[in-house]
């Protein structure tokens, strides 16, 4: 009955599907026998599917009754009596099972070939199991592991030795910077210095720019960013704002102050004290007819 | 006043579709020998012929001397009318169809609008170049006042010079037409043009002042701009002066010709000048630049120039404020370095090239007279300068204002320039005598009368030595001590027979430090005494405690134990003030150059002090190094010339050197952590002095060699941990010159490799430090595509540290990379940089398809800057030279270059000159070696000259110039000239005319900003007509206004308003709306109108019709524009 039931439990594991095959094939052994029994000659395969099933059900029933009656008792272990009863509860008259067990007809059943049972993949054990304490006694179930009911910490104590934190931050860096440069290389085109291997020092493939001042010129969003933050900036914020300096067409509003007549009309508001030729608004031409 | 006088304009590459003068169709003649300065194809090939011919075409079309491109032929109506009929008008229509020169297009390849892909155009050129786009008298000695019009797309802003006195919408609302008036006469050449989606910046300081960058520049122009009313403030104050001009405009533009350049009222800037707060290294430049266009302000485009012997007057007193500029601003130490550094430059070049004359004369006008032989060209006119030779034309000419302030006084010399401003301003608004603007152009000679008049002095010898003579002084110098008279024995002796030297005779200073105090003396260099002795004040050493006062008037204490103990001198200096061109070599004991390096005050003593230390490997040059290194204030350069010195010194001192490599522990000490000195500090960079320090010693570190002649591995883990660790994290400037610097120490630790001959470089057998060194170079060249640095500087070092690793043959020699990044499309720097890279290595591997490709560049490219550096770049570093036979040399090779000299840079006056370099730089002065004989063998140059002439150039060659030659000359050019003529002017188009239609109506509208400068007016004086009146029977030429007789000045005046009522009664309406001044002198005043139209179109016809239809909206909506003055023409 416990076999029934770690049968019909979950299990993906490849061991524990062939493990589950074999019981179900015994079931269907079991079924086929039962109907040659009753006289049947033949059997139509989806048929013996479902009496297959009808039966697998009604064991993993009683197996499943039979657990919580011995819990029922505060024991871990079904005995016989719970078996009885639960096949009492669920109408079946015990009294008629030695009989139908010794019938002449009976057919006998090979047993399930024997397969290893399915390993119950561990538990991740974090932190090290609480022993009992004095007045529980050693029977009762272990603590869980601590992770489950105290804190735990996910970082380690920060190193405060300067030239330990300097000496990571260099590395961490440059290990960021080699591995962004080669995955840039990768998966880009590349020039090579050498003609043998050409995948050893690889080089980003340069790029022609349309406006190659404006890059060259303007400071990249890291560095703006860094001069607003006094403080230290996570290292990884490096790859974030990477591909933002590139992006032409960003400004939007400088492609709004370019539409034109507007530039000046616009500054003219705002610095109306300003009296500069080039912020007055542009006049519009004088319409003279041919009368 | 009988017959046809012609007119003489300039212009060039234009398309002249018709001229009219005062409403008559004039003939005209176009002819530019400039394009092509030797014509027929000859198989002359050697640059004597081609200099004379080129200066003989120059000179044909030279504007100061009154001739030009454009020769109108006055209708013989007007001049019936003789006296009567004083105004000129002169209407060219013309269009000016892809220009080369002149104008420069930038046209980013993104999509969108012209605006917002951030397409412009500027006008830019070398010296007088004006005429590359519109006809003009190109003379920086016509003077006339500018009213100037611009129709531009509606999203373009048009600056040029002068106040714009209104922007008014085309008829369709999508163009603007920008109208500027420029009331103070100013000559043709300083007119400038500059158009683009600009993004306006008024200046917070002075609201009369406008900066214009590129979109998306705003920031960083807000922020190098917050600086220039300090420059103002300084310039006005010293000059007692205000500036001249009613505005000022900056434009910052991409592809600049040169980082500045200056016009009337505005100067066009290299946008790579614009810095953002977090950049320290290229602040003092910008600034330097700022400061320069400004002084060219008031001495170059307010005050112009008489003539071009008289330009030396101009640079040298912009240069000279300029030099003010920089001493107030960045210190005395900065100023007398920089005037050390330029005086050396300026030496070099003379003795290297021969020497740089600053007023040549040409008497006579004979070959044989020419003031500078030694030179392969002719320094007759700007325009066939070498470039190299202009820059230390304009050092030389600053460096001898200097020396006139020494004599004269500062005071004086500011008086004498607060004068020739005053008196400039004075005649510029003097509207009704135009002979009164004469006074804005200054010439050498009045330059020196108000320099007698104001300081009383005669500076006559002066001006004899270095401005009418060429050349520098030579000294060498030596001392001994006589114990027994207490006298300092002084030998100056002079070279002055090798090229580029010339014999001084006049006082020198001597400072002579001794143990008493320092003294100065001065002494006389005459004819034949070498000697001179000079008397001790101090006997020697008695009273060894006391301290020793020096010339600043401090009093130090010092370590007399190096002195020679009979001895009282500490140092001496030879003409510590640089108060003549010279270069001095003194010899001195080694201590007394290390006293002279600790104690002397004076910057270029301690300079002088480390490069004479170089060839004293002692332990104490090494103390007094160290010393002076750890001193913090002491001048930043000279501890970075320290640097390297000590790096010199250590080599030399190699098996006896003791401790760790020079510099490391006092970097150490300097830069790195306290608790960790393996580490250097996070970088602040607050105090700058320590930053250069910084940057520079790790590079001269990297110079260190150890036994094996290799870069001590210490140092270079030393090198690679700084890159490992540097820090910029908390930093609020950026490290990109920091981090370029560490890349340059790494390529100056490279040493070429250990090879077995012929072996292929492969990664395997790649030595292991230069692996290291290969990794970071990599890492920080891949870095930079994804965070470019500022300027690149950072993908520069790494291009010149992959070159050296394949010179020193620890990689594949391979230009291919450099190629790539030196196309179009990358930033101007990496493009020099990778440039460099190929011509070296075309040198190196005497590869002859890179040097193709070079030229094909120099060619092609759209950048005008990079062409000239290729071609200087070739002539720095050439792949092979005269003396020395290379497969290179060939006759193809030879015609190329001839072909690019003669006829392919035309459109570009500098370029010419450096291709002409070039060749000189390659083949000599005679013809090359490679060639094959002539037919007739060698002929002598002579012969040569008379066997195959051009026509246009043989009548100056035959006749020689005079001044009489140079007006038959002109007579002759219409005659003979005139299929030439039609030639050059048939050509070009013929060879554009195949392209096909499509192509260039797509120009056309891509090209969407169509610059339509529809009239620029010239309201120009009438010295060409006061020559006329004398000179009726010969060509107009103008002469010098002053010259001009005043009789003929009353008799203009006197005349009658001009004919043309209709049209000009328009005109004159327009015109009084800016004033009635301006309008008295329109009418009173006699004057040449110039009408130009300029179009971008191909197909004339067809786009012909169009305009007028578009002038006759124009006209018919804008009656203040001068077009009413067409109007006529429409109706016809």
């Amino acid at each position: 009955m416990r076999e029934s039931r770690s049968g019909c439990g979950k299990a993906t594991s490849s061991p524990a599907e062939n493990y589950q095959l074999a019981r179900r094939r015994t079931l269907q052994v079991v079924v086929s026998s039962l109907l040659t029994e009753c006289g049947f000659e033949s059997a139509e395969k989806a048929t013996v599917e479902s009496l297959t099933e009808m039966i697998q059900s009604y064991i993993s029933e009683v197996g499943r009754c039979a657990k919580a009656y011995c819990e029922h008792t505060a024991r871990i272990t079904p005995t016989l009596s719970d078996a009885v009863v639960t096949l009492n509860e669920m109408g079946f008259n015990v009294d008629t099972l030695p009989g139908y067990a010794k019938r002449s007809q009976r057919m006998v059943i090979t047993a399930p070939p024997v397969t290893n049972a399915p390993v119950i993949p561990k538990a991740l054990i974090a932190g090290q199991k609480r022993t009992h304490p004095s007045h529980i006694p050693s029977h009762f179930p272990e603590f869980p592991d601590p992770h489950t009911y105290i804190k735990t910490p996910t970082f380690r104590e920060p190193v405060s030795d300067y030239q330990v934190v300097r000496e990571k931050a260099a590395s961490q860096r440059r290990d960021v910077e080699r591995a962004l440069t080669r995955f840039m290389a990768k998966t880009g085109e590349t020039q090579s210095l050498f003609k043998d291997d050409v995948t050893a020092f690889p080089l980003i493939a340069e790029r022609p720019s349309s406006i190659p001042y404006l890059s060259a010129l303007l400071p990249s969003e890291l560095e703006l960013q860094t001069l607003e933050e006094t403080d230290s900036s996570e290292q990884d914020d490096q790859t974030d704002s990477e591909n933002t300096p590139d992006d032409p067409g960003a400004d939007k509003e400088n492609s709004v102050l370019l539409a034109g007549g507007v530039v000046p009309s616009v500054k003219v508001s705002e610095e109306n004290m300003i009296d500069n030729p080039y912020l007055r608004p542009v006049k519009k031409p004088k319409v003279r007819r041919k009368k | 006043m009988s017959t046809d006088t012609p007119l003489y304009l300039t212009g060039k590459q234009c398309r002249i579709y018709r001229v009219r003068v005062n409403d008559l169709e004039a003939p005209f003649i176009y002819n530019d020998p400039t394009l092509e300065v030797c014509h027929h194809e000859s198989k002359q090939r050697n640059l004597n012929y081609f200099s004379s011919a080129y200066t003989a075409a120059v000179s044909a079309v030279d504007p100061d001397a009154g001739h030009g491109e454009l020769v109108i032929k006055v209708p013989s109506e007007l001049w019936k009318q003789g006296d009567e009929m004083n105004v000129l008008k002169v209407y060219i229509e013309f269009s000016l169809d892809q220009p080369k020169g002149g104008l420069h297009f930038v046209v980013p390849d993104v999509e969108g609008s012209m605006a917002e892909r951030g397409a412009h155009v500027f006008s830019f050129g070398y010296q007088n170049s004006t005429r590359f786009w519109f006809p003009c008298v190109d003379s920086y000695s016509e003077l006339c006042t500018w009213k100037l019009e611009f129709t531009v797309d509606a999203s373009m802003v048009a600056v040029s010079c002068g106040d714009l006195v209104e922007t008014v919408y085309t008829h369709d609302m999508r163009k603007k037409t920008f109208h500027y008036v420029l009331p103070i006469p100013t000559a043709a050449s300083n007119i400038s043009l500059s158009v683009g989606p600009f993004e306006i910046l008024v200046d917070p300081y002075m609201h009369e002042v406008t900066h214009f960058c590129l979109p998306q520049l705003l920031p960083l122009l807000k922020h190098s701009m917050s600086y220039l009313h300090e420059i103002f403030e300084f310039y006005e104050e010293i000059l007692t002066c205000r500036y001249p001009y009613s505005c000022f405009k900056t434009v910052f533009v991409d592809e600049a010709y040169v980082q500045v350049s200056s016009y009337a009222s505005m100067s066009i800037f290299s946008t790579n000048l614009l810095h953002s707060a977090m950049i320290i290294d290229q602040t003092p430049l910008t600034r330097q630049c700022l400061a320069q266009a400004l002084a060219q302000q008031f001495f170059g485009c307010f005050i112009s120039r008489m003539s071009w012997a008289d330009e030396w007057v101009l640079k040298g007193i912009s240069g000279y404020i300029y030099g003010l500029y920089l001493k107030k601003t960045f210190g005395v130490n900065q100023y007398r370095h920089w005037i050390k550094e330029e005086l050396d430059k300026m030496v070099e070049y003379e003795l290297k090239m021969g020497g740089v004359l600053l007023h040549p004369t040409f008497g006579g006008g004979k070959d044989k007279d020419n003031p500078t032989p030694h030179l392969h060209f002719s320094i007759k006119h700007p325009h066939t300068l070498s470039w190299k030779y202009y820059k230390m034309f304009q050092c030389k000419a600053h460096l001898v204002m200097r020396l006139i302030e020494n004599r004269i006084s500062m005071e004086f010399m500011l008086q004498v320039f607060n004068k020739l401003l005053s008196l400039a301003s004075t005649a510029s608004s003097q509207k009704y005598q135009s002979h009164m603007w004469s006074q804005m152009l200054v010439s050498t000679h009045s330059f020196l009368k108000s320099i007698s008049n104001v300081s009383g002095k005669d500076i006559g010898p002066l001006i004899k030595q270095w401005v009418d003579q060429s050349a520098v002084v030579k000294f060498f110098g030596s001392f001994a001590f006589n114990r027994k008279r207490n006298v300092l024995e002084l030998e100056i002796r002079q070279d002055y027979t090798s090229s580029g030297t010339q014999k001084y005779v006049g006082p020198i200073k001597v400072t002579v430090q001794e143990l008493d105090g320092s003294f100065n003396h001065t002494l006389q260099i005459e004819e034949n005494s070498l000697k001179h002795d000079i008397p001790c004040h101090s006997k020697s050493r008695r009273n060894k405690k006391k301290k020793i006062p020096l010339m600043n008037g401090e009093e130090v204490d010092m370590d007399l134990s190096a002195m020679d103990a009979d001895s009282p001198l500490l140092w001496i200096r030879i003409d510590p003030d640089m108060s003549i061109l010279r270069k001095v070599e003194f010899e001195q004991a080694d201590f007394m150059w290390q006293y002279q390096l600790r104690y002397e005050r004076d910057v270029v003593a301690q300079e002088e002090s480390i490069l004479a230390l170089e060839k004293f490997p002692t332990p104490a040059s090494r103390l007094a190094l160290t010393d002076i290194l750890e001193q913090d204030q002491c001048f930043y350069k000279v501890r970075q010339g320290a640097c390297f010195c000590l790096a010199k010194i250590a080599n030399s001192m190699m098996s006896t050197w003791t401790g760790p490599p020079a510099m490391k522990s006092l970097f150490t000490r300097m830069f790195c952590c306290k608790s960790c000195p393996n580490i250097v500090k996070t970088n602040t960079f607050i105090s700058f002095q320590s930053y250069f320090l910084q940057k520079t010693m790790p590079v001269a570190m990297a110079q260190l060699r150890d036994i094996q002649n290799l870069c001590p591995k210490d140092v270079l883990n030393f090198i690679l941990d700084l890159i490992k660790y540097n820090d910029n994290r908390k930093n609020k400037f950026s490290d990109n010159y920091y981090r370029a610097e560490l890349i340059d120490a790494l390529t100056n630790s490279l040493t070429p490799a250990i090879s077995i001959s012929n072996e292929v470089r492969t990664v395997d057998n790649l030595n292991g430090d230069v692996r290291l060194i290969l990794e970071e170079i990599t890492r920080s060249l891949n870095m930079e595509k994804l965070l470019p640095s500022y300027r690149n500087t950072i993908t520069v070092s790494c291009l010149r540290a992959i070159r050296m690793l394949q010179k020193n043959g620890h990689i594949p020699s391979d230009p291919s990379l450099f190629k790539s990044y030196a196309e179009y499309g990358h930033f101007v720097d990496v493009r020099v940089a990778a440039l460099e890279a190929v011509v070296d290595y075309t040198r190196v591997d005497r590869s002859s398809v890179e040097l193709q490709w070079l030229l094909n560049m120099v060619q092609n490219d759209p950048a005008h800057y990079i062409r000239h550096k290729i071609l200087s770049m070739l002539g720095k570093n050439p792949p092979f030279t005269k003396a020395a036979e290379s497969p290179l040399c060939n006759e193809a090779l030879v015609d190329q270059l001839w072909k690019l000299m003669n006829s392919g840079t035309s459109h570009d006056w500098r370029l010419r000159c450096d291709a002409v370099n070039l060749y000189y730089t390659l083949f000599g002065l005679t013809r090359p070696s490679c060639l094959p004989l002539p037919e007739l063998g060698l002929v002598l140059n002579l012969k040569e000259k008379k066997a195959v002439l051009n026509p246009t150039i043989k009548p100056e060659q035959g006749l020689d110039t005079t001044e009489m030659t140079g007006n038959t000359m002109g007579v002759h050019i219409p005659v003979m000239g005139f299929t030439s003529s039609l030639d050059s002017v048939v050509g070009p188009l013929g060879s554009s005319s195949p392209e096909p239609g499509q192509v260039l109506q797509e120009e056309d509208t891509s090209k969407k900003f169509k610059i339509r400068e529809d009239e620029i007016d010239m309201e120009s004086p009438h010295d060409s007509q006061a020559f006329i009146h004398h000179h009726l029977n010969i060509l107009e030429r103008p002469s010098t206004p002053g010259k001009e007789p005043p009789a003929v000045d009353q008799a203009v005046l006197s005349l009658p308003v001009t004919p043309l009522p209709s049209s000009f009664g328009k005109e004159s309406t327009s015109s009084s709306k800016h004033s009635g001044d301006h309008h008295h002198h329109h009418h009173h005043h006699e004057h040449k109108k110039k009408k130009k139209k300029k179009h971008k179109h191909k197909h004339k016809h067809k786009h012909e019709s169009k305009d007028k239809e578009r002038d006759s909206h124009a006209f018919s909506n804008s009656p203040a524009s001068g077009r009413s003055v067409r109007s006529p023409s429409m109706s016809d």
